[in-house]
């Protein structure tokens, strides 16, 4: 028996050593930096990618556990108001997420909604710091974050993953996927459910008031979200490819009430509703020049689900026949809060010139559409914005690239701006590989920050307000590192430094800046408005490592991270120099994988997973506590016949039950419940073979390369 | 077939997101009148009815406050029903929402008039108590919302009660500028001459967050001030929101007349402690309020404020009452009751925007 295993092992040691270097070390292809297909250890701006395999070992639940337990340039804050993700220091309105390579829709406070991705049709994730490439505008400052999903072309696929977890956790994804001739579909649904949580029953009070030592309020609430999809695809063999796609989402998040009118009644549930529908192709022009073109409409929709009689002073009362200045909801009736739709243009061309060069030109429309009856003077508001680009990638010699771009951007309000990019990529010996880059980005103030007004209670009455006078922000971002690959072994080191000038941030004024009529009418505590801070800039350094031994594979990652800004104090009219808020200056990571097959019809993976992260400076409200978090994860992948297999996924979250009893209403470092479990499985029917072994995706990063 | 289904849902999904109806917005109303219309029908004891009227809290504080100001109103009119209204939307439907062991209806001033005016109600004389500190905009609201009954704003009252309803308005605290400051001045000295024998009592008072005299209103803070000193220099009156007359004002004045150290206690001038007591006053911030060119610090409560300019001045230094929480001050507003129902009633008939 033991001879048994002994050959098993030895036999499957020998297969994973050849799939090590198809897996682990820097043969992925990746796309983000420039549009174009490239090998990550040929991509001329460095890319960070979490692959497939590493997402099935993780076995996370959401793209916001994925992301802060495999990458380290990332945090989270999670709330009721978003998951507040920060990248490098920056908030969610400088990072571009793209899914597909098209950008999510939809946001509150200027987060966006992540429970849109299902985490488990992601087939890898690859990050990019920074502006650096000229195909993405508006937003890229902090960097981009491309989600890549899962593309089947089976001629019958029929896949459920049901992933049950701690308080409540459930996570479900259905896959049906049909191919007929030249014709193929794919319809995803996903549900994603917790009870949520409540790490400590203590308010942050004032100290002359009596503490409040049972509160209702969670740590994270309830929620609820399901989405449908459905995509089509008609191959048209050398001469190309189609799509349409569509998907409705809705979600739900339950607030309790406890007994403390000032710190947890809440009279309201928070509901969304998003809708997406997208149309492209792509045009093979043969010599591996291409084109594609694609039309997306979204609308991500913000509501108030009324849980008990409420009053709201600011009603549109265009429409009505009573002329009260308060206007009352009754239970179960819900209130739109904003709409945001977005209809996107885009097309792009690849076109391989003489000398080797390469060329991508492209142009792109956005038009957004905001509508918020109670939030927006008027009840609307837009914006258009039109981009043209073009980037070549060119390689004088075999060793070395220079890939540059220019984006010129022509926004309605705020004109005219052209955004250089450049990077190089020398590859001083095949182990060893030396990036640069120096990039602009240009970001024009949202419809939302140009013109929204919204009050939040939180320990009193805060009221928030957009500002018609921004400027556009716009950044320069310089980066450089160094990647050195032997046997199995890669590290890489890289420092970069992004400076923004007229950055938005919420900023307290004075409330006699403020109209009277909103000040008489909340009594805000604290007026915050959208001001454009002087100057800021983040700079930091990021260490990662990747060493495969056998069936082991360790990965560990070091980020350092410093951010200055001055934001100009207009009650005092000074500058003060700040940390920008949720920054912490270390973050590492860690994890050890375990993979091995026992036979052809078994494989086990076993992983160990830390995260951990130094203090989180805030301006007020006192800063976030560092944290390290542990988890142990497993999978079991089980084939029961050639046509069907098993994927079961166990694992043990935060091991050291660690938690963060920090009072509501200061800075938590982290929103972890403590110690919890899960476990899921995935069951696999397909029938029917693949279509040729090429790369399906929508969108810009559709290459024959390889 | 797949995406036309889903086209199709879409499209009803978006058909569905249409705001409601006019009809809806009638039935709303009118579900959410009847509840305030039988609160009044379970309470009518009385022909005539008084309506207090404040902004409104969240704060426990402040709720025991109010309800010691009712039972006190009850007390001293006993030929009255005594009605308690919010005008703070937020701060009604907390204080309605939630487990509290009663829950606590502060309606907003229109619902209230209005459930006043329904048939078997019809009281014929209505007393609208402001319970503002000064004439400001606030106050001004309260005006309008009596202005907007008395007139059949929505068309929905009975015009020949409205014709012969007797409407009395009682001013807020600080409405005269001679009779009333002195009487708030003569009280809080009664009250905190004590203190004030060797210590700084800086009254903190909310002030409109406009121009000096908009209302000319914020002027009384100024004026209670100097009634205030004729008593004792160590007297101070400023606000959260009236411009020139910030915690950092009254420091420049204390400075001035030689106060450089020494103890500081700091009282709310408002109704009720609430958000600005417990935070702007009496909060712990951050920041240790340094001074600057322009003279105000947004961030620092006034205790940090006073402790970081060298001042005694500490939690245990802070007065953390509400004007409606001692007697003698709110026996003024009683006053101002007794004033308006001994006076001229109102003539708002046909009255909202004269000119």
């Amino acid at each position: 028996m033991s001879g048994l295993l002994a050959l098993a092992l030895c036999v499957c040691q020998g297969v994973m050593a050849q799939d090590t270097l198809k897996k682990f070390d820097l043969q992925e292809l990746v796309v983000t930096g420039t549009g174009t297909l490239h090998l990550l250890k040929d991509a001329p701006v460095q890319t960070e990618v979490i692959t497939g395999k590493q997402l099935k070992n993780f076995g996370g639940r959401s793209l916001q556990e994925i992301l802060s337990g495999l990458a380290t340039s990332f945090d989270f804050n999670e709330d009721d108001m978003g998951s507040h993700i920060t990248m490098g220091g920056l908030g969610n309105s400088y990072i571009l997420i793209l899914v597909d390579g098209k950008r999510l829709n939809g946001d509150v406070g200027g987060d966006n909604d992540l429970q849109l991705i299902d985490p488990q049709n992601i087939d890898k994730i690859e990050i990019v710091k920074g502006a650096a490439s000229a195909l993405y505008g508006s937003d890229a400052v902090a960097g981009v974050i491309n989600i890549i999903t899962k593309k089947h072309d089976e001629g019958l696929l029929l896949e459920n993953s049901t992933r049950v977890g701690s308080y409540g956790d459930l996570r479900q994804h259905n896959g049906f996927g049909l191919r007929s001739g030249r014709w193929n579909s794919y319809t995803n649904f996903q549900l994603q459910h917790t009870d949520g949580w409540r790490n400590t029953s203590v308010e942050h009070t004032s100290p002359l008031e009596d503490p409040v030592l049972d509160s209702k309020n969670k740590t994270r609430n309830r929620f609820t979200s399901w989405q449908a999809a459905e995509r089509l695809t008609y191959d048209a063999g050398k001469a190309g490819e189609y799509y349409a796609e569509g998907s409705i989402y809705g979600k739900r998040i339950y607030r309790l009430s406890g007994k403390y009118p000032h710190y947890d009644v809440n009279t309201y549930d928070l509901a969304y509703q998003n809708a997406g529908a997208s149309v492209g192709g792509k045009w093979n022009l043969g010599n591996k020049d291409y084109i594609t073109f694609d039309a997306d409409w979204n609308r991500h929709a913000y509501y108030y689900h009324f849980t008990s009689e409420t009053l709201v002073e600011d009603y549109d009362k265009s429409a009505g026949t009573i002329y009260y200045p308060y206007y009352p909801y009754l239970a179960g009736q819900e209130a739109l809060q904003s709409d945001q739709q977005r209809t996107l243009l885009s097309a792009k061309g690849v076109f391989t010139l003489p000398f080797q060069n390469r060329l991508s030109g492209g142009a792109e429309f956005r038009y957004d559409y905001l509508k918020a009856p109670t939030r927006v003077e008027g009840g609307k508001a837009d914006d258009w914005t039109a981009a043209v680009y073009v980037q070549d990638e060119f390689n004088p010699h075999r060793n070395f690239n220079i890939t540059a771009g220019l984006r010129l951007n022509r926004n309605h309000q705020f004109g005219f701006k052209a955004t250089p990019k450049v990077s190089v990529m020398w590859s001083v010996t095949p182990d060893l590989r030396l990036r640069g880059g120096w990039s602009q980005g240009f970001k024009t103030p949202t419809p939302k920050e140009l013109h929204y007004m919204y009050v939040r209670q939180m320990s009193g009455t805060y009221l928030y307000l957009g500002n018609k006078d921004l400027k556009a922000q716009s950044s320069n971002y310089f980066s450089a590192s160094l990647e050195y690959s032997v046997k199995g072994l890669v590290l890489t080191v890289g420092g970069y430094f992004n400076k923004l000038d007229n950055m938005i941030t919420l900023v307290t004024i004075p409330n006699y800046e403020a109209p009277d009529e909103l000040i008489a009418r909340y009594d805000p505590v604290k007026t915050r408005k959208y001001q454009n801070m002087d100057k800021a800039k983040t700079y930091g350094g990021d260490f990662s490592l990747r060493w495969k031994i056998g069936d082991f594979l360790l990965n560990a990652g070091y980020s350092y991270l410093d951010t200055k800004a001055d934001q100009y104090d207009t009650d005092h009219e000074t500058i003060r120099r700040v940390k920008i808020d949720g920054m912490a200056h270390h973050k590492g990571s860690f994890s050890l994988l375990w993979n091995h097959s026992f036979s052809s019809a078994y494989q086990l993976g076993l992983g160990l997973y830390g995260r951990m992260s130094s203090k989180r400076y805030y301006q007020t409200n006192g800063d976030g506590k560092g944290y390290q978090l542990w988890r142990f994860a497993t999978t079991h992948d089980i084939r029961g016949s050639r046509n069907l297999t098993f994927s079961i996924q166990a694992g043990i979250d935060n091991i050291f039950n660690y938690v963060d009893r920090t009072p509501h209403g200061l800075h938590l470092g982290t929103t972890s419940a403590g110690r919890t479990f899960y476990a899921g499985i995935l069951v696999r029917f397909t029938n029917g073979r693949k279509t040729i072994n090429k790369i399906k995706t929508n969108l810009n990063q559709r290459d024959d390369e390889n | 077939m797949k995406t036309k289904f889903l086209l199709i849902a879409a499209a009803a999904m978006l058909l569905g997101l249409t705001s409601c109806s006019k009809d809806s917005e009638k039935s709303n109303y009118s579900e959410y009148q009847k509840a305030v219309n039988n609160t009044v029908k379970a309470q009518k004891k009385h022909d005539k009815a008084i309506l207090l009227v404040a902004f409104g809290s969240t704060w426990q504080q402040a709720y025991d406050a109010f309800d010691a100001t009712v039972a006190a109103y009850k007390s001293a009119f006993p030929s009255y029903d005594v009605f308690l209204s919010f005008s703070s939307a937020i701060c009604i439907n907390r204080a309605a929402a939630g487990e509290n062991v009663a829950p606590r209806n502060f309606y907003a001033p229109p619902f209230w008039l209005t459930a006043f005016a329904q048939d078997g109600v019809k009281y014929s004389e209505i007393v609208i108590q402001s319970l503002q500190v000064i004439p400001g905009e606030e106050y001004t609201r309260v005006i309008n919302y009596i202005k907007d009954f008395a007139n059949n704003s929505n068309g929905d009252l009975d015009d020949s009660y409205l014709s012969k309803v007797t409407l009395k308005l009682g001013v807020p605290l600080l409405q005269d500028a001679d009779a009333d400051v002195n009487a708030v001045a003569k009280t809080l000295n009664d009250l905190y001459k004590d203190r004030a024998a060797s210590n700084v009592v800086a009254f903190m008072g909310h002030g409109n967050p406009d121009s000096y005299d908009t209302y000319k209103a914020n002027i009384r803070y100024t004026q209670l001030e100097e009634a205030l000193q004729t008593y004792s220099k160590n007297y101070y009156v400023g606000t959260v929101d009236m411009m020139a007359n910030f915690k950092t004002n009254v420091l420049a004045r204390m400075q001035a007349n030689g106060i450089t150290s020494g103890t500081v206690y700091c009282h709310p001038l408002m109704s009720i402690a609430g958000d600005h007591a417990h935070n702007d006053m009496a909060g712990d911030d951050d920041e240790n309020g340094a001074p600057n060119e322009e003279g105000e610090v947004e961030d620092t409560s006034w205790k940090c404020y006073f402790a970081a300019q060298g001042y005694t001045c500490n939690d245990g230094t802070q007065i953390v009452k509400g004007l409606l929480e001692l007697p003698s001050v709110r026996q003024i507003w009683m006053n101002h009751t007794t004033a308006a129902i001994n006076g001229e009633p109102l003539d708002y008939y046909h009255s909202k925007n004269p000119e």
